[in-house]
């Protein structure tokens, strides 16, 4: 058991992709941060500009040289140390372009900016200048371990109660420190910012010339997109696991499940699309999503007691033959893939609505296609895991009572899963 | 788990799907938040707002929510406050904060008057006007004396080309509740007619009832202003939007305002500076495209073709947010001779989701420019049906005409529009001039 879990997590753990979404504050602000901490005796300068897309497509129109940025970064942060102005310098500097929404890049540059000597308790005094008449978020913070609620421009703050955050000046005492110098954000946190969400795919719809090649890549890509996403979490992959091993699947099971999944993926974005585009008059489609969740979850305690109540016929009958076990049925086969393939992906209906308005609605329609067969892949070749592993397991003759005990264990995980669903569903459901 | 992943994206798609620009676009919405506010409250709100500080208010309420977020009545006024910060500064970033808070006063006290409408509201600054007029009917059935639902209702209806109804709706309206709200679109219906004069009466009357509400005072300002701008009087419309940038020097609806009455005045480098400014704040297509007509008449074509290069993006990001497609984008297109096959399209579209008649002319302009001439005219008689005195669209009908080898009645179509307002486009207005000597 332990090590079909590991072999479940180590599948798991396969690249995640490269995240791409809007700019969560929307497209056309220009985001600052500055956060002052004394090193040792030297005051240092922390600084982030997190550019949208529209800001950042500008700014490479005029072009963009980072030791220029740093200059004049560094000009627009007024700081004062007591009574005298503090001097800036650029010491060293990072530049990355993520990916936005539409094919366009967000610009995010980081500066250290080193500041004069501080020698004993003084009163620092900052403002920034920089931006003063853009719309963004503007955090000031002074210390090396204050916390920041953006954590650095990385991750927006989501509540509903918090404003965009407008802090242009700041006053606080500062002292001279044992803090190490502050450094800059390195590899793939700069590139990609806590913005994780599948839109590469999304992308794909928004390209500029389709020839035969394009398609062909896109199709690739929408696969395996498709593939990534399901392992995110959700997608009932620890259903179908549990269900093929509680079941005794066999891979043409698994396979069928695959099935399922896409054509139910598939008919649910078309569905939710339709539902957004003819009837959003009557209908709001946000408030089918509580619906949808909810009819998941309990499809998933259905299959959940039927695998239970298989199990317990089966105990009653004492069968110790475990080799023919009860078959699987069309019917539960059918509602684990409808479960696993309910809920239409967020990405994929962005790409269908994309689709309808650059008029390219056959392209839209494949890629979905391509997508849902990419998500039913990855969870069938989960499935596929299970199965053998399984049979590896069984075949070396493990101890017996493990191996009969599996279909109450999957019967219970199936039930608990379905049971969390709906538990976390009804609340959101109102009428 | 799946939920949290789900409702994350779907919040992603839906409820910030105007996201980028929504409301914004829209420069014709008189509401003010506070109309549809029991007067309580409203009075309570006003103080904030009187004083220019909606965000202290939001920073109270938000408070006073974190203690106890059963507050319906807070719930309430901090959505309809989180709307009117969009309209203070353009900033999407509250449109979803708005719609979670509404939402959440709705699920509290589900027939809520306020939440209801402020959601209608919400739905128009999307532009998903077919929706605003469903949500406004609902909260008409549960309040049928409430002024501020008939603003609702009377917006969508405008921009669906109901204009019957919407006329009765604003009537409605101006008798339950007379206000700055209610005068401003009594003004606005009655420009649709082509009643200049008592257009800018109510206008007027509507500005003296905003004073002391800095954003509404402001707003209804640059409103007068654009409405002596389009009938030739652009010594009076400067100072209203001077009175506009008194109020608040960072507005960009005054920026916008100013920098075409100083077009119109002839002084382009200063209204490229105003421009600027005001797509430096929010950049929306139409002013993006204004900008771009400016920096080509100062004859910098390098900063032109940059903003022109603009528009293509921000159709981008329309397209990949879900948003609509809009008629400011179709108007560029078929100014600036982009795309006809796609022009067409995007026109018909927004036709559809917009039929009013600026919604016609839109149409009307990217059929002819389209060489459909014949067809063209057809929209171009609609987008005139009801007397509008509107340069442009004249303009627009006087091409058509010549397109169709009327060149008499073209000239005709050119001195109307070149005499309402001589400098009505700095693309078209030198093009009137020529056509109209014929």
């Amino acid at each position: 058991m332990k090590k079909l879990i590991a072999v479940l997590v180590a599948a798991a753990a396969f690249a995640v992709p490269v995240a791409a979404q809007a700019h969560p504050l929307g497209n056309f602000t220009i985001n600052r941060f500055a956060r002052l901490e004394v090193s040792g005796h030297r005051l240092y300068v922390r600084y982030v500009l997190d550019m949208a897309e529209i800001p950042t497509y500008q700014a490479r129109q005029q072009g963009i040289d980072p030791n220029v940025y740093a200059r004049r970064l560094a000009r627009g942060l007024h700081v004062r140390l007591g009574s005298r102005p503090a001097r800036l310098v650029p010491v060293e500097h990072a530049l990355a372009f993520p990916l936005g929404v539409g094919g366009l890049h967000t610009m995010r540059f980081e500066l250290i900016l080193r500041g004069p000597l501080v020698s004993d308790t003084e009163r620092l005094t900052v403002s920034d200048t920089n931006y003063s008449g853009r719309i963004g978020w503007k955090e000031i913070l002074v210390g090396a371990s204050t916390h920041s609620i953006s954590n650095e421009l990385t991750a927006y703050p989501k509540s509903l109660l918090q404003s965009p955050l407008d802090i242009t000046s700041a006053r606080a005492n500062v002292a001279p420190t044992h803090d190490a110098v502050p450094g800059l954000t390195r590899g793939k946190a700069l590139e990609a910012p806590d913005r994780v969400v599948d839109s590469g795919f999304t992308r794909l719809i928004a390209q500029g010339r389709l020839s035969a090649l394009v398609i062909l890549a896109s199709l690739a890509a929408a696969l395996f997109w498709g593939a990534a996403h399901a392992l995110s979490p959700g997608h009932g992959k620890t259903i179908v696991t549990a269900y093929l091993i509680g079941k005794r699947g066999t891979a043409r099971d698994a396979a069928a499940l695959g099935a399922v999944v896409t054509v139910t993926h598939t008919i649910g974005v078309f569905a939710l699309g339709l539902v957004t585009l003819a009837l959003s008059q009557w209908i709001v489609p946000d408030t089918l999503y509580p619906w949808i969740n909810l009819s998941a979850g309990v499809l998933v305690v259905a299959v959940g007691l039927s695998v239970l109540r298989a199990r317990v016929a089966h105990v009653h009958h004492h069968h110790h033959d475990h080799d023919h076990e009860h078959p699987i049925t069309g019917r539960s086969l059918i509602a684990v893939g409808v479960s696993g393939g309910l809920l239409p992906c967020p990405s994929a209906l962005v790409v269908l609505l994309a689709a309808i308005s650059l008029h390219r609605l056959a392209f839209g329609l494949v890629l979905i296609v391509a997508f849902s067969t990419g998500l039913a892949l990855s969870i069938t070749g989960l499935g596929l895991l299970a199965v053998f592993a399984k049979r590896t397991f069984a075949g070396r003759s493990f101890d017996g009572l493990l191996i009969r005990a599996l279909p109450a264990v999957s019967a219970a995980v199936i039930l608990t899963a379905g049971v969390l669903m709906t538990a976390r569903a009804i609340p959101k459901v109102h009428a | 788990m799946p939920n949290r992943l789900i409702l994350g994206g779907a919040a992603a798609i839906f409820a910030a799907a105007a996201l980028l620009f929504g409301g914004v676009f829209r420069s014709s919405t008189p509401a003010a938040a506070t109309d549809v506010l029991p007067q309580a409250v409203a009075a309570e709100l006003a103080k904030g707002f009187a004083a220019g500080d909606t965000q202290a208010e939001i920073l109270g309420l938000q408070d006073e929510l974190k203690l106890d977020r059963h507050n319906v009545k807070a719930l309430d006024t901090l959505g309809l406050a989180y709307l009117q910060r969009v309209r203070e500064t353009g900033d999407p970033a509250y449109y979803p904060k708005a719609q979670g808070i509404l939402d959440e006063a709705l699920r509290q006290s589900p027939r809520d008057l306020v939440a209801t409408a402020g959601l209608g509201q919400l739905a128009l600054s999307r532009h998903q006007f077919r929706k605003a007029l469903a949500i406004g009917i609902e909260a008409n059935r549960i309040s049928p004396t409430t002024a501020g639902v008939y603003g609702v209702i009377g917006d969508a209806e405008i921009e669906l080309g109901r204009y019957p109804q919407a006329i009765n709706s604003f009537d409605h309206m101006a008798a339950l509740k007379p206000d700055v709200a209610s005068y401003s679109r009594v003004s606005y219906a009655r420009e649709l007619i082509g009643h200049i004069r008592a257009a800018e009466r109510a206008m007027q009357l509507a500005a003296s009832a905003a004073v002391g509400a800095q954003e509404a005072s402001s707003w209804t300002h640059v409103q007068l202003g654009l409405l002596y701008l389009g009938h030739a009087q652009p010594r009076r419309a400067l100072a209203q939007m001077n009175d506009a940038l008194a109020l608040d020097p960072t507005y960009y609806v005054a920026l916008d305002g100013m920098a075409q009455v100083q077009a119109s005045l002839g002084h382009l480098h200063v209204a490229v500076d105003f421009e600027r400014n005001a797509v430096d704040r929010v950049p929306l297509p139409a002013q993006v495209a204004f900008l771009g007509d400016l920096y080509g008449a100062v004859a910098n074509h390098t900063a032109a073709k940059h903003e022109y290069a603009l528009i293509d993006v921000i159709e981008k990001l329309l397209a990949a947010n879900g948003v609509r497609n809009d008629l400011d984008i179709a108007l560029f297109d078929a100014d600036h001779h982009i795309a006809p096959a796609h022009l067409l399209t995007l026109a018909r579209k927004g036709h559809l989701e917009r039929p009013s008649i600026y919604g016609d002319d839109v149409l009307a302009w990217a059929l002819a420019r389209s060489g459909r001439c014949n067809e063209a005219l057809q929209w171009s008689n609609r987008a005139l049906r009801l007397g509008t005195r509107d340069a442009l669209k004249d303009f627009h009908h006087g091409w058509i005409e010549a397109c169709l080898g009327n060149r008499g009645a073209a000239a005709v179509w050119y001195r109307r529009a070149l005499a309402l307002n001589p400098s009505f486009s700095i693309l078209w207005a030198p093009v009137a001039r020529k056509g109209a000597q014929a």
